[in-house]
């Protein structure tokens, strides 16, 4: 602790001399901060002081820190200490690291100064724009990110804006797309946008240009990211000057949720994806059923959900799908519905004799249950009985109707159970089976999509993409979603191959690993834990052999399986988890978990906490205070 | 309906060439109306499935084995029925009765007067949780006379570990009427009572069910005899690494009142920060809160230990010192009063604490004794009698004393040595000097010596303690690992301890280092002694890397299995103990909290079927 004439003089010169314009204009060498000094100092000297309590000798000032940037750190001062009166949020803001996230790979420049503005204050000019529908996109992504300003500003409580920051500035938004007139997250849409944020006059100018509206969304939330609210100043924040150009790494970025295991609402699925939003990424892989639920219940086939699902009140109807699909949309992501089948399967498919349609499905709910499946409830479907490819095509049809993607599809396709079928069907052998099963699956995949393959069919890794079965498979068809652990050898066999995989190793990207054994019987589940800094560090293709270059990887998904999960659970569970994922994935910046990243990963976590999400602290509140210190 | 509904949405895709083939084939078969075709069943031995089995009939005699409700279905099955935690011992009837909050009536005639309004209170809870069931508002209206008769046999409102706790509970319909009596020693042992009461009680709404009807259903008869194991049963919750709101605290102390806790231990400061404001000196909240709005006020605090004491729960405050001192304690010099603490903040700090802020109490200083004295008068003030403190005392780290040349100085005018053993004089010194002005304060409001906890650490090695700490005052927290042999040697030393094994009932591990995650499971098997000198267990909740945001999710459901180890501490499995659990868990979701999911809903809809 310095003595009181040193803080005195540091803070009239060293420290105001690097006060930026804003600093200047927000924060006050206050005449309130001299006297107490002057009275502070007369106490010290005054030495009766062993005899008088405590509290008569406590100037009364509410607790309150203040951050100065210092050698490239926010280091944190008694507000009494210092001449200026800063906030954390705008020092981060200010000081060295960029504090986005996921951090931009191509060129960045930021101001080290903030001027005031306000939600109400940001203004739109669509300048160029492909389509209509584009348009319209850029509209509500727009009001989307407006929304999140006026929640910002929430956050300010009663009237506590202080005046002397000066007005706040109008801000103009002007985007242009040139490009793709389809607003949907497609495989070949380009993501890139730049930025450029400029004062002109009394307001700003932002200019975003992409070459899809996608692009434009991932521009307006970097422009979000460098807005924020200054608590001190009762404020909204945003830097004076940005130019951001930025693309990223991988075309596909996922998030997978089971809503089978235990369900979720579609307001959690809908923070969810917010989130998603938050961190650039674009694909939420919805795994809907498996064989302990179905809870969607379909149009052209609403038995599933009628056996299949916990309760009435367990049940997303067609326009719950939609919903959630055009919330998902307006934040550039796509909603990759997946129905895992042959296997994972259950009672939603139990319902065939009495239907007069034969057993749809064996070994349902079947015991003992490790004879016939990974985990209880058990359940196949039967690949003999042709109406459960009619009932497929009707799931098909449905699925790519609702969320508008015909480019890419799950075909789900993990963990059969070769004992399952073989019990049923001993003139078989069950691998043929399973590939029988899914050549027809494939098939009415084709009929259901207007006679056409998407481009690309994901199917889980399993027995089937491993030698001698990988090569009855066509790469061109088929990508294959690569969960078992990065050191197997089916992830290089896989992608040697030459098929377009999605990476989610069980070691790296479960997120729902490390929380023990659900069951008496089985220590099936994985552990341990996968920390931030692990799904962070993760870069499997970053090897040395020589086809790695030639390697098909589209992206990655973190798997968020539900066996140990429910709603009030979900955000800290995925939160701040996929953060870190979306940036390996979006930049692939060859560093760990360096300290620029616990900066920014900790501001982007509050960020997500602003947004109603409840995401998990990195560490205690005293190392987002002093940032330096904890690294 | 559905044709038609597809054909309007291919109006409105963006898909080309999507040719729309339905057939009807599976929608002739079942109507779009939603109708669960399946129960409850109460099977013996094993708990309630969903069962497809037709709708029994009325003048079926088997009716009472199938419920609508999953939670009625578990109120019923099984010896305990929804009973968390399991009481000594309990007959209840396989039959319910409806009933309504507004036709529950209390009857306190046989209550001292003293207490009458603190139980008034207490019903109160018990009222608010009935209607929680139905998530406030309770449809189904009956006019079934419920009357609770509560008798008290003492007026002693004090909690501590000799409140006597047990109670009886009877549960009996006649003729449309519903007698319910709790009989107890003390009001706490009506409270418990109160909540049992409760727990007999469910909604009868369907799980995952759509609609807004509800009603309550009452076991229409019970017999219960019932009183804790260990006098201890704790969550400590730390408010230093992170501050978690009133509200989230007051939840949290609401769980633990479901699960019959009884000691909210409030690891309340640390070196990160320091909330707790004091009212004799607010430089504490000052230097140490994160910011104006992250403090707990006298106010507050009073109003927590309040709140706490109406469900049962004693507070006990932990100002952990010597160590784990460190902001709020920075303010020294600038008031004349030299360092009350060194190395405040050291950086780097691997040689100077376990974990960054460093910082810990200046024992040279006399100034710091005087600051510390004024704390635990304020601390004194806020507790209730007799109070309970909590004085830390763990992971002191001798390299942050040794750098202080004050230190060093005072220890060789004290004739310590430098040396390891000179050092733990120097920390027994602490703990003596603090324990008394801790017992002059509280004897300055009449009150006798009262025993202090402490974290057990290298100063209470069996080998060493004796030299140092009291038996019959300081009751030793022990943290250290399963495989650690201190708990037993202090109990043959005849200390009093609770017991708190980090690397099983520790909420925060999993998340961090090496630590690993004990899930309920885990966390109701470990058992404890039985042994005079055991007073119980506590389980921990950390907050390096949990906030308010995660913390229900952390807590719950698994503090609640460490609470029915120390409620009853029972010899049955695990798995007998999942049923009872799950319905726990729908009435924590019922009275506001968060906890995690367990298990797949499909396990908790089929009892035993996730084996």
């Amino acid at each position: 602790m310095m003595s009181w004439g040193d803080a005195l003089w540091l803070g009239l010169t060293a420290r105001f001399a690097r006060v930026g314009r804003l600093r200047r204009a927000v924060l006050m060498l206050a005449a309130a901060a001299c006297t107490a000094a002057a009275v502070l100092y007369w106490k010290q000297q005054t030495d009766d002081s062993a005899n008088r309590p405590l509290h008569s000798m406590y100037s009364g000032i509410e607790p309150q820190w203040s951050w100065l940037c210092q050698h490239d750190r926010c280091e944190r001062y008694q507000a009494s200490d210092t001449t200026t009166l800063q906030s954390l949020q705008t020092c981060n803001m200010l000081c060295a690291s960029t504090q986005l996230w996921p951090q931009p790979t191509g060129p960045v420049s930021l101001a080290s100064a903030a001027v005031p503005v306000r939600s109400d204050r940001f203004s739109l000019k669509v300048i160029a724009s492909p389509s209509r529908d584009v348009t319209k996109h850029i509209n509500e992504a727009f009001i989307v990110m407006q929304n999140h300003m006026r929640t910002l500003e929430h956050g300010v409580v009663g009237e506590n804006r202080r005046s002397d920051i000066g007005p706040p500035r109008d801000v103009l938004v002007k985007v242009s797309v040139n490009g793709s007139g389809d607003p949907r997250m497609r495989l070949d849409t380009n993501e890139s946008y730049k930025l450029a944020l400029r004062p002109s006059g009394n307001s700003l100018v932002v200019d975003i240009t992409a070459h899809s509206f996608c692009g434009a969304r991932h521009g307006l939330e970097t422009l979000l990211q460098v807005t924020w609210l200054d608590p001190y100043a009762g404020s909204l924040l945003i830097l004076e000057a940005a130019t951001v150009v930025d693309a990223p790494r991988f075309p596909y970025r996922g998030l997978l949720l089971d809503t089978a295991r235990n369900f979720f609402p579609v307001s959690e699925l809908l923070r969810t994806i917010d989130a998603m939003a938050a961190n650039k990424l674009n694909t939420f892989h919805w795994h809907v059923s498996d064989s302990q639920s179905f809870p969607w219940k379909l149009d052209s086939a609403p038995q599933l959900a009628q056996h299949g699902a916990y309760g009435p009140g367990a049940v997303y109807t067609s326009d719950d799908v939609r919903t959630i699909v055009k919330y998902a949309r307006i934040r550039g992501i796509r909603v990759l519905m997946e129905i895992d089948t042959p296997a994972h399967v259950g009672r939603a498919f139990g319902w065939g004799p009495e239907a007069g349609l034969g057993h749809l499905a064996h070994c349902i709910e079947a015991e003992p249950w490790s004879s016939y499946c990974g985990e209880p409830p058990c359940g196949q479907l039967n690949p003999r009985n042709p109406h459960i490819y009619d009932l497929l095509e009707h799931v098909y049809r449905e699925i790519i109707q609702l969320t508008e993607v015909d480019d890419i599809f799950h075909l789900g396709g993990d963990e059969v159970s070769e004992q399952c079928w073989a019990k049923h069907f001993n003139d078989t052998d069950p691998m043929d089976l399973w590939m029988e099963f899914t050549r027809q699956a494939m098939h009415v995949l084709e009929r259901a999509n207007g006679g056409k393959a998407p481009e690309l069919t994901l199917l889980w890794s399993s027995r089937l993409t491993r030698s001698p079965y990988l090569e009855r498979l066509d790469p061109k068809r088929f990508g294959v979603q690569v969960w078992g652990a990065s050191q197997w050898p089916e992830s290089r066999a896989v992608l040697d191959a030459g098929f377009r995989s999605v990476i989610s190793h069980v070691d790296a990207w479960y997120l729902d690993c490390g929380f023990g054994s659900w069951r008496d019987s089985s220590d099936g589940h994985c552990g341990p834990y996968r920390s931030w800094q692990q799904v962070y560090e993760h870069r499997p293709w970053a090897t040395e052999t020589p086809e790695s270059a030639a390697w098909p990887v589209e992206g990655g998904a973190a798997c968020q399986w539900t066996e140990q999960l429910g709603p009030g659970g979900l955000d800290a569970r995925v939160w701040p988890r996929t953060a870190a994922l979306a940036e390996r994935l979006w930049a692939d910046r060859a560093e760990g978990a360096t300290a620029d990243v616990y900066l920014r990963l900790d501001t982007q976590r509050a960020r997500l906490v602003a947004r109603g999400v409840r995401a998990a602290p990195l560490w205690p509140r005293w190392c987002s205070h002093n940032p330096h210190a904890c690294l | 309906m559905a044709l038609h509904g597809l054909l309007a949405l291919m109006t409105t895709m963006h898909l080309a060439g999507v040719l729309c083939n339905v057939e009807s084939t599976f929608d002739e078969i079942t109507p779009q109306i939603y109708e669960p075709s399946w129960m409850y069943k109460c099977v013996p031995d094993e708990g309630c499935q969903r069962s497809e089995h037709p709708r029994p009939t009325l003048s079926d005699n088997s009716t009472s084995a199938f419920f609508d409700s999953l939670d009625v279905c578990r109120i019923v099955c099984g010896r305990f029925g929804g009973i968390w935690p399991k009481p000594v011992t309990a007959a209840l009837s396989s039959q319910t009765v409806k009933i309504h909050p507004n036709y529950l009536r209390y009857d306190l005639l046989n209550v001292p007067a003293e207490t009458r309004e603190l139980l008034v209170e207490m019903t109160q809870v018990i009222s608010n949780n009935l209607l929680a069931e139905c998530g406030g508002h309770v449809t189904e209206v009956v006019d079934t006379q419920v009357v609770v008769i509560i008798v008290v046999k003492t007026a002693i409102t004090s909690l501590n570990w000799n409140t006597d706790e047990q109670y009886m509970l009877d549960v009996q319909t006649r003729g449309g009427e519903v007698s319910v009596h709790i009989e107890a020693e003390t009001i706490y042992g009506a409270r418990h009572g109160l909540e049992t009461f409760s727990q007999l009680i469910s909604s009868d709404k369907r799980d995952f069910s759509d609609v807004e009807h509800c009603g309550l259903v009452l076991v229409s008869g019970a017999k219960i005899r019932d009183r804790p194991i260990y006098k201890h049963r704790g969550l400590v919750l730390d408010t230093s690494r992170h501050f978690i709101p009133m509200v989230d605290i007051k939840r949290t102390i609401d769980g633990m009142a479901t699960t019959k806790m009884n000691v909210f231990h409030w690891h309340a400061t640390d070196s990160h920060s320091f909330p707790l404001e004091a009212s004799r000196v607010p430089q504490f909240t000052r230097y140490g809160a994160y910011s104006g709005s992250e403090m707990y006020t006298t106010e507050e605090i009073r109003e927590l230990i309040h709140y706490a004491k109406v469900r049962g729960i004693r507070v006990v405050i932990e100002i952990d010192a010597p160590a784990h001192s460190g902001n709020g304690w920075q303010w020294g010099r600038e008031y004349g009063l030299g360092d009350l603490a060194v190395c405040v903040n050291a950086y780097p700090w691997r040689h100077l604490c376990i974990e960054p802020p460093c910082g810990q109490l200046n024992p040279a200083n006399p100034n710091m004794y005087r600051v510390l004295r004024n704390l635990y008068q304020d601390v004194a003030d806020l507790l209730n009698s007799p109070p309970l403190l909590h004085m830390g005392g763990d992971e002191v780290y001798f390299g942050c004393w040794n750098s202080s040349q004050e230190i060093i100085s005072y220890m060789k005018d004290q004739g310590y040595d430098t040396t390891e053993e000179g050092f733990m004089k120097l920390w027994g010194e602490f703990h003596n000097k603090a324990l008394q002005i801790w017992d002059e304060e509280i004897s300055a409001k009449g009150l006798d010596p009262q025993p202090v906890m402490l974290w057990s650490s290298q100063l209470t090695q069996a080998q060493r303690i004796s030299q140092h700490l009291d038996k019959e005052r300081y009751i030793i927290e022990v943290w250290e690992p399963l495989n650690s042999p201190l708990l037993t040697q202090l109990l043959r030393l005849g200390y009093r301890t609770v017991s708190v094994p980090k690397d099983i009932w520790y909420l925060d591990h999993g998340f961090w280092g090496r630590t690993v995650y004990s899930n309920w499971r885990r966390m109701y098997a470990h058992t404890l002694p039985r042994d005079e000198g055991v007073l119980g267990g506590e389980v921990a909740m950390w907050t390096e890397y949990c906030d308010a945001q995660a913390l229900d999710t952390r807590v719950w459901p698994r503090a609640a299995a460490v609470a029915e180890r120390l409620w009853s501490d029972p010899t049955s499995t695990v798995y007998s103990a999942e049923p009872r659990l799950q319905r726990l868990r729908t009435r924590l979701i019922a009275r506001g909290l968060r906890p995690d999911a367990m298990s797949p809903a499909w396990c908790s809809q089929h009892d035993s079927k996730c084996l």
